[in-house]
């Protein structure tokens, strides 16, 4: 081989290996300072909007205004107004990445602690450790392209972090991110899946929390799945995933019978019950071996099971009709115009008593749960006693008004005829 | 009866009160088909009379701090002996006075009572609706519950667009920057001390002045009253007025009894202002218009041409005993009787839309 040959060679190895590895990292400014290069200079003049767009993103994207530019991840020379020179592919530039080169290139930097120390000292450096252990990267290593990336999530350019509320990636907007693929029905069957889990979330109390409340906290798809390393959770890790937030829940879950009779099924626990997706607000009436009650799945008249649920529905729904009955009492008499702080106060003990019973279900003891059901009435029993005082006060006062009424009455009859006789 | 004679006796030789006696047993009242109107003024002053009572009583237990102002009021409703019935009637009556007031202020204007020579009686009389829509105003935000506070926020920053005097006047309002407890302690001051004063002295003038003056007769009613036997004063028409007076009990018995007036929620400074605020009935006209008012009206702020236009309002009616120079000699320009039904017609109508939700 000739030298001219050899060094060819050399180029289009190189060249090869930049674009299905990283780039180096060329310029990389002073964090917290904005970069300067050509590559935006130039960009945000050309005709072609597709070329334009990247530039015009660029102020709002958190890698530009901290200090590193376009080549830091697109490689060339970004000191260079000649076009053929800044983007030289022997300057390690590459214009468009393969799926494949782009969790490497962003890991390049994401996974360097030290470098990472510079910029964002509280983000982890294993995202792309993690996302190697995803469905999504395993897919990829196998030559899937369809699977998603961290640009797919993230975006390429404009990149916001996470807590900014226009980021794909923001709480409120991550459902809709996951949905540009789990939603496409078509594409997920290829793997196995409904495509039905988007829509089935957004029926969940989860989802209401997200969107009705603004609560950021609630879960959505990376709570329970992961985000970099994203996978479904298997059986064993159920309840694992959602006792991370349902402490109390799953500490009475694991009391239970259900516990080890559902590992021994191999069922998920919490999901067996709740669904996983579409988890709705949880009804005392899906307690029982009915239609559309839940532990007649598992259960049949007669055993245990549905004894102890028939049992545990019938001191719920005593215990709701109590507390509906005293809600409405002491709202009529506050109606009334009385002032009932202290039935209030004990209302709210009796429904913090009653969802403490609604926890004990997770015990599947109807003995637990009529233990707390038996606080709920002890404090609706307060909140009656203050309001039958109430509606007596009320009586009296009423009472009161219209002995007074004659009173005033008979007094304006008896000046009435006095000022008639005087003026006769 | 002797003892009582002895008494009369010796207060007649010190006082000598037989000229009052005599003047009191000769005075009369005119008896014509509007005579009905002259109850008004007494009735106003019956329900003055009822809020000094129950506002002392009120004293007993009120404490004027942004900690334990709504507490004692939650206190006096709940705990107190008949305490929710002198809470309920002083704020019943508080409105009835002012309904009382606004509908004797009509009676007299439309019977053109305030021409010469009874100016100062029309002034003074102004001067006492003012007060006791101060009266109101600063009630208003003593029980320390969240409408009252948002709504006096919002009151206290009108008065910030005042010219020169505008923020001057905010700081002296609200004893600060914001309305915080110092507004609070502020507004006590100027609701069981300065303004009761005032209105003490402007309604012994007042009350002087009609006796002086006498009841007055519209010129076209002078020949009926003329024909019809005049009302003695002592007793006839002090007994006449006494049943409107157990009628108005009657009144604030009946509502406190059967609309206890509502406490709400405690007021706190830091949450946003809830939807709905709005200021007690007889300011929502003025509310209302300067919500309809554009930001900004030929360069002129909206809110400060609004409040120009309520004062030259408020003075033409003020000066009306001047302006309208007809009435001087009893017959009085049409224009005025006008502008009185205008006046009393935007009021209403303003005050009723309001109520009614239709400016929401």
């Amino acid at each position: 081989m000739t030298d001219r040959a050899t060094t060819a060679a050399l180029v289009i190895t190189l060249a090869a290996a930049a674009a299905l590895a990283a780039p180096t990292r060329t310029t990389v400014g002073a964090p917290g300072k904005h970069a300067e290069d050509s590559c935006v200079n130039c960009h945000a003049k050309l005709d072609d909007a597709r070329l334009r767009e990247p530039a015009a993103e660029a102020n709002s994207d958190i890698h530009h205004t901290q200090g590193v530019s376009c080549s830091g991840c697109h490689g060339g020379d970004p000191s260079s107004d000649d076009a053929a020179a800044a983007m030289n592919p022997a300057k390690g530039f590459v214009a468009k990445f393969r799926p494949q080169a782009i969790p490497e290139m962003c890991g390049s930097c994401h996974s360097d602690a030290a470098f990472m120390l510079r910029y964002a000292p509280n983000i982890p450096t294993d995202q792309l450790q993690q996302y190697r252990t995803s469905k999504h990267g395993q897919a990829l290593a196998k030559g899937d392209t369809n699977v998603a990336v961290c640009t797919s999530c993230h975006g390429a350019h404009g990149v916001r972090p996470p807590s900014d509320a226009r980021s794909p990636v923001y709480p409120t907007r991550i459902v809709e991110t996951c949905g540009r693929c789990h939603g496409d029905a078509a594409l997920m069957s290829r793997y196995g899946i409904k495509g039905n889990e988007i829509a089935e979330y957004k029926k969940s109390v989860h989802y209401a929390a997200l969107v009705n409340k603004n609560d950021l906290s609630a879960p959505t798809c990376k709570s329970c799945h992961g985000a970099h390393g994203a996978t479904p959770p298997g059986v064993s890790s159920v309840s694992n995933v959602c006792g991370s937030c349902h402490l109390s829940q799953r500490e009475r879950f694991d009391q239970s019978p259900h516990k080890d009779a559902f590992a021994a099924l191999e069922q998920p626990a919490c999901e067996s019950c709740h669904s996983n997706h579409a988890i709705l607000h949880p009804q005392d009436s899906w307690i029982g071996i009915g239609d559309k009650q839940i532990c007649g799945s598992c259960h049949s008249a007669g055993d245990g099971g549905a004894t102890a649920a028939g049992s545990i529905a019938a001191v719920l729904g005593k215990a709701s009709s109590a507390e509906a009955a005293t809600l409405a009492r002491v709202q009529g008499v506050e109606r009334a115009g009385m002032l009932m702080d202290e039935a209030n106060v004990k209302l709210e003990e009796a429904h913090q008593a009653f969802v403490m019973a609604q926890l004990e279900i997770h015990t599947a003891s109807a003995a637990r749960v009529e233990a707390q059901t038996k606080s709920v009435l002890n404090a609706l029993a307060a909140a009656d006693k203050s309001a039958a005082a109430a509606e007596a006060e009320i009586r009296y006062r009423r009472s009161g008004l219209f002995v007074s009424l004659i009173v005033i009455a008979f007094a304006m009859v008896l000046l009435i005829l006095k000022i008639r006789a005087m003026e006769r | 009866m002797r003892a009582l004679e002895k008494l009369w006796q010796a207060l007649d030789q010190r006082l000598e009160l037989a000229p009052l006696v005599e003047f009191a047993t000769h005075k009369e009242v005119p008896s014509h088909r509007h005579s009905w109107a002259y109850y008004f003024g007494g009735l106003t002053l019956f329900f003055f009379l009822v809020q000094v009572t129950t506002g002392i009583l009120l004293l007993l237990y009120y404490r004027p701090t942004a900690e334990a102002a709504f507490e004692s009021v939650q206190f006096i409703v709940t705990r107190v002996p008949f305490g929710w019935l002198i809470r309920s009637v002083h704020s019943w009556s508080a409105n009835l006075m002012i309904l009382s007031a606004f509908a004797h202020m009509f009676s007299v204007y439309f019977m053109g009572s305030y021409a010469k020579p009874r100016e100062m009686t029309w002034w003074s009389g102004f001067a006492l609706l003012g007060l006791a829509m101060g009266f109101g105003f600063s009630g208003y935000l003593l029980p320390w519950n969240e409408l009252s506070f948002f709504a006096t926020r919002i009151g206290t920053d009108m008065v910030s667009k005042v010219p020169l005097a505008g923020a001057w006047l905010l700081k002296f309002l609200r004893g600060g920057d914001e309305v915080t407890g110092a507004t609070l302690t502020r507004f006590f001051g100027f609701h069981v001390a300065v303004l009761p004063m005032i209105t003490a002295a402007l309604l012994g003038l007042h009350l002087a002045l009609i006796q002086r003056q006498g009841m007055h007769v519209p010129e076209k009613l002078a020949e009926e009253a003329k024909r019809r036997k005049p009302i003695r004063f002592a007793p006839n028409f002090m007994l006449r007025e006494s049943v409107v007076w157990l009628a108005g009990l009657a009144a604030l018995a009946a509502l406190a009894a059967f609309f206890p007036w509502e406490l709400g929620t405690k007021a706190d400074p830091f949450a946003a202002a809830p939807a709905g605020i709005h200021p007690e009935w007889y300011f929502l006209f003025m509310f209302e218009t300067l919500k309809l008012i554009p930001a900004h009206v030929l360069g002129i702020e909206g809110e400060l041409l609004g409040l120009g236009v309520f004062g030259l309002g408020g003075l033409i009616w003020f000066l009306v005993p001047v302006l309208d120079r007809g009435s001087r000699t009893g017959h009085r320009t049409r224009a005025f009787l006008v502008l009185g039904w205008l006046f009393l017609a935007y009021i209403v109508s303003f005050t009723l839309a309001s109520m009614a939700g239709v400016f929401k």
